[in-house]
């Protein structure tokens, strides 16, 4: 199992997010996603394995790179973790137990998303934000049939096969990686479910949540919705995953 | 020398200009070859507007337009479809730069790992 950190300009939180994971004793890889600042050399300081990319191609071109990193490595199953310390590494356990279900193989999952909004989760966040996720939430109850009340959540657990498709096709642009990917994969056949999680407020560097970042947030939102889905899967193969 | 005619010549030595600084752009590799094939059509086609005139006149007055309004009409359909066509293809070369991007970093990793375990 390896966690993956998506990570770009993050030198105020990266040490503390690494160190976290590492403390709770898993191995982790940051994709220092074409950083200014000091997050690739923080980030190998404190015990992760980094890869640098050139250029800056946002969260979905990092996590893309992260997920053939853990393919290409013999990983089968990796956790998604943030950057800005929003995430609380206590909880990639309960992500991990939800996916591999009772042991038996029964009750096993392909991906299973952190959400602030699912029973026993709280989080403060602007109404425009909300409005927009219940938004996509809906879309996906619909269009997917699955039920993920925190669609855009970045804190996931992903494993073989979905990893490995992940790994040949996974979208760049906004919403993509979170929204778009659950989407896909829902209607595809992989099973999805979700946990209820804490998060924190982001520990440090550039704030991303102001006003005009929330309408934004909204209008590429209805963007996404209005085009419709930029990229497929292959249908999930039955049986148990690796 | 009436009207037509002269917008007929402008238009011919427009076409002609066109031409002649698209392949001094090809020459120079300023413009891949790709791109210059479709540019030297557009200056043929103006070239070819100018000696069909008086059949855009004609086209014209079927559509209830002045000629000129028949070629701007004409001109800026073809630039759209220019646009579209450059649009299309940066997306193509976002996406493989993306992809280069990312094997380049991956590959990097792998020769940080070699060196340090060759160390």
């Amino acid at each position: 199992m390896l966690v993956v950190i998506p990570a770009y300009d993050e030198q105020a939180c990266i040490t503390a997010v690494v160190s976290d994971v590492r403390d709770a004793g898993f191995d982790c890889l940051v994709v220092d996603d074409g950083s200014r600042d000091l997050t690739a050399l923080l980030a190998r300081q404190a015990g992760a394995r980094v890869v640098s990319l050139p250029i800056n191609l946002g969260v979905g071109g990092a996590l893309r790179t992260g997920f053939r990193y853990a393919v290409d490595h013999g990983f089968t199953c990796i956790v998604q973790v943030d950057a800005d310390g929003q995430h609380v590494a206590d909880h990639i356990r309960d992500l991990l137990d939800a996916l591999h279900g009772d042991g038996l193989g029964l009750h096993y999952l392909d991906m299973v998303v952190g959400s602030r909004f699912a029973k026993g989760g709280t989080h403060h966040m602007s109404s425009v934000r909300r409005v927009c996720v219940r938004m996509l939430s809906a879309v996906i109850k619909r269009s997917g049939g699955i039920r993920i009340t925190d669609p855009t959540s970045g804190f996931r657990a992903i494993r073989s096969p979905l990893l490995e498709a992940f790994a040949a096709d996974f979208p760049a642009h906004y919403l993509g990686d979170t929204f778009e990917a659950v989407l896909v994969a829902a209607r595809r056949g992989y099973r999805i479910g979700e946990i209820p999680v804490e998060m924190r407020e982001r520990q440090g560097g550039r704030p991303s949540a102001d006003l005009s970042a929330s309408v934004q947030a909204m209008m590429r939102a209805c963007t996404v919705l209005f085009t419709g889905t930029t990229f497929d899967l292959p249908e999930r193969a039955t049986g148990r995953p690796a | 020398m009436s009207t037509t005619a002269k917008q007929a010549l402008v238009l011919a030595v427009g076409g002609l200009l066109i031409a002649a600084f698209i392949l001094r752009l090809a020459r120079r590799r300023l413009l891949s070859t790709r791109y210059a094939v479709g540019w030297l059509g557009v200056g043929a086609l103006i070239a070819i507007a100018a000696a069909m005139m008086p059949f855009v006149g004609r086209l014209g007055r079927l559509a209830n337009m002045t000629p000129t309004a028949v070629l701007l009409t004409v001109s800026s359909v073809l630039l759209l479809a220019i646009s579209v066509q450059l649009s299309i293809s940066v997306s193509l070369l976002q996406e493989r730069l993306r992809t280069t991007a990312e094997a380049h970093a991956l590959l990097a990793n792998r020769l940080d790992e070699m060196e340090r375990r060759a160390r």
